[in-house]
């Protein structure tokens, strides 16, 4: 047997190897490895025959199901990669993504469906709709589409042969997903990852965690989010059950906890956000966690304090905070130790991942930081993304040349995130330079935001910030002044936002000022801005 | 109680005034409300109505529509 190279090469070994183990379980529905594997040759069959195959974007645009997972290894299997677009995006949004990503073919299913005609413009290069209904066994049905855009229905995906398509249709340097994140200038970014930036992740972390068959691994994050990759990839490598968790019991902490409870998770992985929620309002202690023996965080710091209290709550698990950009995968691993509970400071991003390398270089002199200093934190292996999708530039500016590789002209990623290194030789972050933050787990650039909003005629002049929140890590706030004479309600800033941008991106606080607070360079004052806000 | 939830989810979460929001819409299948958005409507709820929702209560039927809210709502000021 070769050695896989390919993701979807994970599924076809493990669905030799154990056909009968359970893949996904989606509340009451579940798909065995041998199913999702025939499920997978049928639709990549129908996709080869509307001529997909490598180079190819294929887009998923469904709610989380089984039809997400089916959806992925489907593509992946004939050589194209895969974007999934966010379903709760505005139509806007992802008419950008569909055009700027150059999808043809889109994933559907029939409860999805319907959006489409409203969703893409008639100068998308959308052609063709292939409805994934494995979730809901249904008859066909008539969706009225756009003009020149084909319908395929899923009876016609499982009359096809269960045959495997040729494993060679793609190479490990070819693309296997773009993830969308947000841009400074107003329009989002296409993270390109091929297999092999995937596998070099994914085949570190499946060791890190040491996950095994007997383990039942959650899916919390949606798939256009990059922890969806650990969910998905680590556990089919090794024949993992994967929980898929479903949106509506991410929105209630209780549900989530009997969740873990009932379906026997053993490593749960999510944002922050997710496990304060249930430290503050999920009951843990209630309820029989004991099956859950590591807990794995990533996307934003993990406020100590929570932190301290889950793990008081469930002293048996084993937890690990994860850091790494898009553009990076997951570069940097922290075990979290026992805990001082007097301790208030983060814990520290810790240290590079097998087939990684970090290192810090000083703002001033460009050299690599001493313990006690701090600098900006560069990437190097295998797991850098390919670039952003038809931006040169904007690639140009973070894959730069190793300074420290006199041999060839190596490429290394400039983060942008400002850290430092404690005694033990662990990284601490400590924050970034850039209009960059996180709110929910999600990465936000405050110029996307100031972008749309300057797209507002009555807007003269706006400022987006961020205020540090507990629960949310920032609440992003605009300051906005009016084009003289005109008014402007908070709801109409809103509305105005609700059409263009996603929801975790929308303003939390809206404030209207005559006149926005400049530096003696002309510049808006920022910390000025900062201040006031957090004073309020 | 049914119009004051009503306006509080079309106005403040949802930032659609004149969305026009049914009494037994369902809100989390039709992505009105998400974790975050039902925490600060709880808490709205809690101040607005003199109400405390423990976490055990904190489930789809007491807050899947605006109807399963207010009855909630009447049954703990009943209690209390």
């Amino acid at each position: 047997m070769t050695i896989p190279y390919l993701l979807h090469q994970f599924l076809a070994a493990t669905a030799r190897r154990s056909p009968d183990q359970t893949a996904v379980v989606f509340g009451e529905r579940s798909l065995s490895y041998g199913t999702l594997g025939v499920l997978t040759n049928q639709l990549a069959k129908v996709l080869r025959a509307h001529g997909v195959g490598s180079g190819d974007r294929v887009g998923i645009y469904v709610s989380k199901s089984i039809a997400s997972v089916v959806s992925v290894f489907a593509i992946l299997k004939t050589g194209a990669c895969y974007v999934a677009l966010d379903p709760k995006a505005p139509a806007q949004r992802l008419a950008y993504i569909v055009r700027d990503s150059g999808i043809k073919i889109l994933l559907t299913s029939s409860m999805k469906a319907t959006d489409i005609p409203v969703m893409f413009p008639d100068d998308c290069p959308l052609n063709t709709v292939v409805l994934v209904d494995c979730d809901v066994p249904r008859e066909s049905l008539s969706i009225s589409m756009p003009d020149g855009v084909a319908l395929v229905q899923w009876d016609e995906v499982i009359t096809q042969s269960t045959m495997s398509l040729p494993e060679n249709l793609a190479v490990e340097t070819d693309t296997a997903y773009i993830l969308y994140t947000s841009g400074s200038t107003g329009s989002p970014k296409g993270v390109m990852i091929s297999h092999r930036n995937s596998l070099t992740f994914v085949n570190w972390a499946t060791e890190c965690v040491g996950l095994t068959v007997a383990d039942r691994v959650s899916n919390h994050a949606p798939l256009h989010f990059d922890l969806s990759t650990f969910d998905i990839f680590s556990s089919c490598r090794v024949g993992a059950t994967i929980i898929l968790v479903p949106e509506e019991a991410s929105t209630f902490p209780v549900q989530l906890v009997k969740l873990i409870e009932r379906e026997r998770i053993t490593v749960w992985y999510s944002v922050p956000t997710a496990l304060t929620l249930m430290v503050l309002y999920g009951n843990l202690t209630a309820h029989d966690l004991s099956c859950l023996r590591t807990i794995i965080f990533a996307g934003e710091v993990f406020p100590t304090k929570y932190l301290q209290k889950l793990m008081t709550a469930l002293p048996q698990t084993r937890y690990m905070n994860w850091y790494g950009p898009s553009e990076t995968n997951v570069c940097t691993f922290y075990e979290v130790p026992q805990l001082d509970p007097e301790r208030t400071a983060p814990i520290p991003i810790g240290k590079a991942c097998a087939n990684s390398e970090v290192f810090a270089i000083t703002s001033v002199g460009n050299k690599l930081t001493k313990p006690g200093e701090s600098g900006e934190l560069y990437v190097r292996g295998p797991s850098l993304m390919q670039g952003y999708l038809g931006q040169p530039e904007k690639t140009g500016k973070v894959l730069v040349r190793n300074p420290f590789n006199s041999l060839f002209d190596e490429l290394v990623y400039k983060t942008g995130d400002i850290v430092t290194v404690d005694a033990d030789g662990n990284y601490v972050y400590q924050g970034r330079e850039d209009g960059m933050i996180k709110t929910r787990g999600y990465r936000v650039e405050l110029g996307e935001i100031e972008t749309v909003l300057y797209g507002h005629p009555a807007i003269r002049e706006v400022a987006a910030l961020a205020a540090p929140d507990e629960l949310l890590g920032n609440r992003l706030c605009a300051i906005i002044s009016l084009h003289d004479g005109k008014t402007l309600t908070r709801e109409d800033v809103l509305a105005f936002c609700n059409q263009r941008l996603p929801r975790y991106m929308l303003p939390d606080v809206i404030e209207f000022r005559e006149t926005i607070p400049k530096t003696s360079t002309g510049k808006i004052d920022r910390v000025n801005l900062a201040d006031s806000i957090s004073s309020q | 109680m049914e119009s004051l939830i009503n306006a509080h989810i079309t106005r403040a979460v949802l930032s659609k005034p004149d969305f026009s929001l049914k009494h037994d819409t369902p809100l989390f299948e039709s992505q009105i409300l998400d974790s975050l958005s039902l925490l600060k409507l709880v808490l709205f709820l809690e101040k607005e109505f003199g109400v405390v929702v423990p976490a055990e209560e904190l489930v789809p039927e007491n807050f899947k529509t605006i109807d399963a809210m207010c009855a909630y709502i009447r049954s703990k000021q009943g209690k209390g």
